[in-house]
């Protein structure tokens, strides 16, 4: 019983309770999707997470009891790893008119699952050094090198959802090592005023609140016409290069960014999701029972609209649920983050909390027609054994770093 | 450092609150504000794939006349979520289509894939059944009919052998065909050409997405979704002529045999029948155990195909192999005569000439033409069992002819190996020769053998691989793919050979005492041979084998008629029919070509 003390002292038995519930219904969920009889033979999708949970909850247990000192020495070698496994995908890989998996026998691997725990880890190796300030233009240039790179390499898959992961992850990890809000800022800034360039209303507010930020900012003058300038100045220059561009070129970006889809697909895809979760109501429609959810009508059902078939069949009881465990664990994720002494621990947790954070919302947002529909499957609940592994390595070692939360190395 | 993460994680704890609050507040929006138009929706939104099935290709004569063609027919399918709901639904169901509740359900549970994809119940509904279903559907949530094909005939020809029928696949083919193609309740080609062309005929299934209300009732089209329309069958053309063919069905009504014609130039298959057979469309309606037990019992096995499957001797038709073997080796000189007195004795025991006061002295063209066995029993012992043999094998007796149907047999060419392993190696005598000479005792031969060696006789040693298939169209593209047939020579005969056969065959059509006169056609030189089979079972087999006319012949047949008597009386008179109907057809088309 020595051993089982060491590990499970300080263990953070209810976080890893609510990432088990989530699986748990995933796996429900993913039951109901897949489900055509009562033969096991039609179960195979099932049996397979299960599978893949079991798996993943032995790589969990592998990340609790290696000390992070060793994710932290290896960082960069795992990271190294994870670009060539990416560039692999893109000379052997498979999938529907895409490059994303790399088949192992049966068993199909999803490298952009594995970059993202990779990157995570290398980010916080190089912004967990106890000497890093973000005084440099160096230290913010590294970070932005370490996320570029399977950035691309996931874009040139198409993976367009993972590959947008990796930039959700860059700014918050930036800001949780101590880059200025000031700085933050005027990154941002810029960024909001091309997005809201396309509406002339949208893009008053936007020069008004940013505006309102510099001046608040109060670094004199000069800053603020300069930043001033530029926000204006991409504001207008957006609209005028859009128009030179023809109309396929536009539609083009527009299907990159996921803002234009096919649109009898996935136009006619959100729709069905938004009857499945509104017809779903309070208590939902019951497990197995979920209509629009057994028409099969969304291709994705079991993947990335696996929430549709919770909403419809458990309804607002069962989404409650299913949100309050999802943030349960990211407050819980934030609060270890805050409270691990060493940095590079604290940084690990932070980028996790925000991997998750950035994945749920888009996910759900989709379902529900406030996100665009981007390909990013809900982190524990989703069909798909790399991410679920990917996932649970991430807990592992949010885990490992509460239990070892008064070391510093 | 630890202030500066307790502050930075309040922003984020009340980021991620803010992100959560939006969330919930649009999931309440829809499931609780909008949840009854989002579930009136969701009753009427129910969007199904229904797999359309491709029309099979129609088969069609050589001139393009439509043998076998589709026509519509009804059939009613449940989805089990809706109906089985409903116990009223279940027994008025049940009351209309005169099936047990019960029994419905357990078979509705058993072939379900889910529950929301229809299951099929019923075939070929007839009319009654389908509007007083139609009529009640109100009270019938989830049940709806679906517009199938059958098969039709509409070529006035039965051919049952050569089209063979569907049924629905069965699941050890389901097995070897794998689940893309086919899916349970198709139908497949399970005999003749339905079966060996089922490639070319089936085409691929489309599927359509439609919009169907809360009692299963197709609402719309969803044409904006990404339908795939089915891609029809093939059609297939035979090589066969409808109206020789026709012809022959007709006069070979109420007997048992078989006749095959073909085009000794190309190896087509002109007709092809074996009788008696059964109307092709007795499959495509749902076949009680009833129809299919008689059809399977009757002593006069119509399902039996008797012109590539059943074995007969050949009677005296086969003395042309004699004839050719002899002449080839020498054991038959032109000049030369037997006395025939009607019988022929091998040390003590007579065999019997057909002719009991016997014909005189005859050389081999007068025992061609009077069919005398005395002359053939003499000369079978001067040719001896090797020789006979090898000339039977030469022409292909014994061995396929590679006819594009299924089950073809072999047939039996004895030799010296055979009749020892039959009967021991001393256990056999030449009387046994004399029997084969005549085309008697263990020789057994199809009459499509039999119209293949009038092919060969006929082109002079050039045979083609008899066919079925002539072309296959495809209904888009209107793109045919033609087939031609493998051409076999037969070497080790001579000209000279040939021509004295066919001299032999021509005076048994067409001289005075020729035994198939009936074969007889003004102007066009018929040639053949008549036979007369003996059998155990009763009375003889009637034969002729032939073709027409003498130089650059056209067509060439073998007619069998089982148990039918003289070969002369009977089987050649049907010859003669097919080449007046087959010459006065030629004609025709050589007016209109």
């Amino acid at each position: 019983m020595f051993l089982e003390n060491r590990i499970f002292r300080h263990f953070d038995f209810a976080f890893l309770a609510s990432v088990l519930l989530l699986i748990a219904c995933g796996l429900l969920a993913i039951y109901s999707a897949t489900y055509v009889g009562d033969a096991p033979a039609f179960q195979l999708k099932f049996t397979k997470q299960l599978l893949w949970a079991t798996i993943g909850l032995a790589v969990l247990a592998v990340c609790v009891t290696l000390p992070l000192k060793f994710f932290q020495k290896y960082a960069y070698v795992i990271y190294s790893v994870a670009l060539a496994l990416l560039v692999v995908v893109l000379v052997v890989g498979t999938g529907a008119g895409t490059r994303r998996w790399i088949a192992l026998g049966a068993v199909r691997i999803q490298p952009a699952e594995i970059a993202k725990v990779a990157t995570l880890i290398a980010l916080a190796r190089y912004l967990g050094d106890e000497h890093r300030n973000l005084g440099t233009l160096k230290d913010i240039l590294v970070p932005l090198a370490l996320v570029s790179a399977p950035l691309l390499l996931v874009m040139k898959q198409p993976d367009l959802g993972s590959a947008l992961v990796f930039l959700a992850l860059i700014l918050p990890v930036l800001h949780w090592a101590g880059l200025s809000g000031a700085v933050l800022f005027v990154i941002l800034a810029p960024l909001v005023s091309l997005v809201s360039a396309s509406n002339y209303y949208a893009f008053l507010t936007a020069m008004f609140i940013i505006s309102a930020g510099l001046f608040l900012l109060g670094r004199g003058l000069r800053f603020f016409v300069f930043n001033f300038v530029l926000n204006i100045g991409v504001g207008i220059l957006t609209p005028m290069l859009w128009g030179t561009l023809k109309a396929y070129q536009q539609n083009r970006i527009l299907t990159f960014l996921g803002l234009v889809t096919d649109p009898h697909g996935l136009g006619y895809q959100v729709i069905q999701s938004k009857v499945a979760i509104g017809s779903g109501g309070v208590v939902g429609k019951g497990f197995l029972h979920g209509t629009q959810t057994h028409l099969r009508f969304l291709p994705e059902q079991h993947t990335d609209f696996i929430f549709c078939v919770i909403a419809e069949e458990f309804g607002f009881l069962g989404v409650l649920l299913v949100l309050s465990l999802f943030l349960y664990m990211l407050l819980r994720g934030l609060n270890i983050a805050s409270k691990v002494k060493a940095r590079f621990s604290s940084v690990l947790v932070f980028g996790g909390t925000v991997i998750f954070l950035f994945q749920i919302f888009v996910n759900v947002g989709m379902t529900i027609g406030i996100m665009p529909v981007t390909g990013l499957p809900l982190p524990f609940l989703s069909y798909g054994g790399s991410a679920l592994i990917a996932n649970l390595m991430i807990v592992g070692l949010i885990l490992n770093a509460w239990r070892k939360r008064f070391d510093y190395f | 450092m630890k202030g500066q993460f307790d502050s930075t994680k309040r922003i984020y704890y009340v980021l991620t609150c803010i992100l959560f609050l939006i969330l919930g507040a649009r999931l309440a929006y829809l499931q609780l504000y909008h949840q009854d138009r989002y579930i009136r929706e969701s009753e009427r939104n129910r969007v199904r794939s229904v797999i359309v099935d491709a029309p099979r290709g129609q088969i069609l004569d050589r001139n393009g006349r439509i043998l076998v063609d589709n026509s519509p027919s009804y059939s009613i399918s449940v989805v089990p979520y809706e109906f089985l709901k409903s116990e009223g639904a279940v027994a008025l169901l049940s009351t209309l289509v005169r099936e047990k509740a019960t029994d419905l359900v357990s078979r509705i549970r058993k072939e379900r894939i889910g529950n929301f994809s229809p299951v099929r119940i019923k075939r070929q509904v007839d009319f009654r059944t389908l509007s007083a279903i139609e009529e009640h559907i109100l009270d019938l949530p989830g049940v709806f009919h679906n517009v199938e094909s059958k098969r039709t005939y509409p070529g006035g020809v039965n051919a049952s052998h050569i089209f063979g029928y569907l049924g629905e696949i069965a699941s050890r083919e389901l097995k070897s065909t794998g689940r893309d193609k086919y899916r349970p309740g198709d139908n497949i080609g399970k005999s003749g050409v339905e079966l060996l062309y089922e490639d070319y005929l089936r085409g691929a299934a489309g599927v359509k997405y439609v919009e169907v209300d809360v009692l299963g009732r197709e609402v719309r089209d969803l044409t904006e979704l990404n339908n795939q329309p089915p891609a029809p069958g093939n059609d297939v053309s035979l090589t066969i002529d409808a109206r020789v063919q026709a012809y022959l069905e007709n006069s070979m009504d109420g007997k048992r045999g078989a006749v095959v014609v073909l085009d000794p130039r190309s190896g087509d298959i002109l007709a092809f029948l074996s009788k008696p057979d059964y109307p092709p469309d007795l499959f495509s309606s749902p076949l009680t155990p009833k129809i299919w037990n008689d059809l399977v019992n009757s002593s006069e096995h119509p399902l039996y195909n008797r012109a590539s499957q059943s074995l007969f001797p050949p009677g005296s038709t086969y003395k042309l192999v004699l004839a050719a073997a002899g002449l080839e080796t020498g054991g038959i000189n032109l000049d030369e005569t037997v006395f025939c007195p009607g019988y022929y004795k091998l040390g003590r025991r007579p065999f019997k000439c057909w002719k009991k006061e016997g014909h005189g002295t005859v050389n081999l063209l007068a025992a061609l033409k009077g069919s005398c066995n005395v002359f053939f029993y003499k000369k079978g012992l001067d040719v001896g069992l090797d020789n006979w043999a090898k000339f039977s094998r030469l022409f292909h007796f014994g061995q396929k002819t590679g006819i594009d149907l299924s089950n073809e047999s072999v047939g039996v060419v004895p030799d010296r190996t055979y009749f020892d392993r039959t009967y021991g190696e001393r256990g056999w005598t030449k009387g046994l020769l004399l029997n084969l000479s005549v085309g008697q005792g263990d020789l057994l031969t199809t009459p499509l053998q039999m119209a293949y060696f009038a092919m060969i006789l006929a082109n002079e040693g050039v045979a083609h691989k008899p066919r079925l298939l002539k072309s296959v169209t495809d209904p888009e593209t209107g793109a045919v793919q033609e087939f031609s047939s493998e051409k076999v020579v037969i070497e080790g005969v001579s000209a000279e050979t040939y021509q004295t056969i066919k001299e032999g065959m021509f005076s048994v059509v067409n001289e005075p005492g020729g035994t198939g006169r009936g074969a007889r056609l003004q102007g066009r030189d018929a040639c053949g041979k008549t036979g007369t089979a003996q059998n155990p079972h009763g009375e003889s087999h009637a034969w002729f084998i032939g073709f027409a006319p003498r130089n650059k012949p056209e067509i060439a047949l073998c007619v069998m008629v089982e148990n039918g008597g003289g070969g002369g009386a009977v089987a050649a008179p049907i010859a003669g029919g097919v080449f007046s109907t087959y010459f006065e057809n030629g004609d025709l088309m050589a007016v209109t070509d």
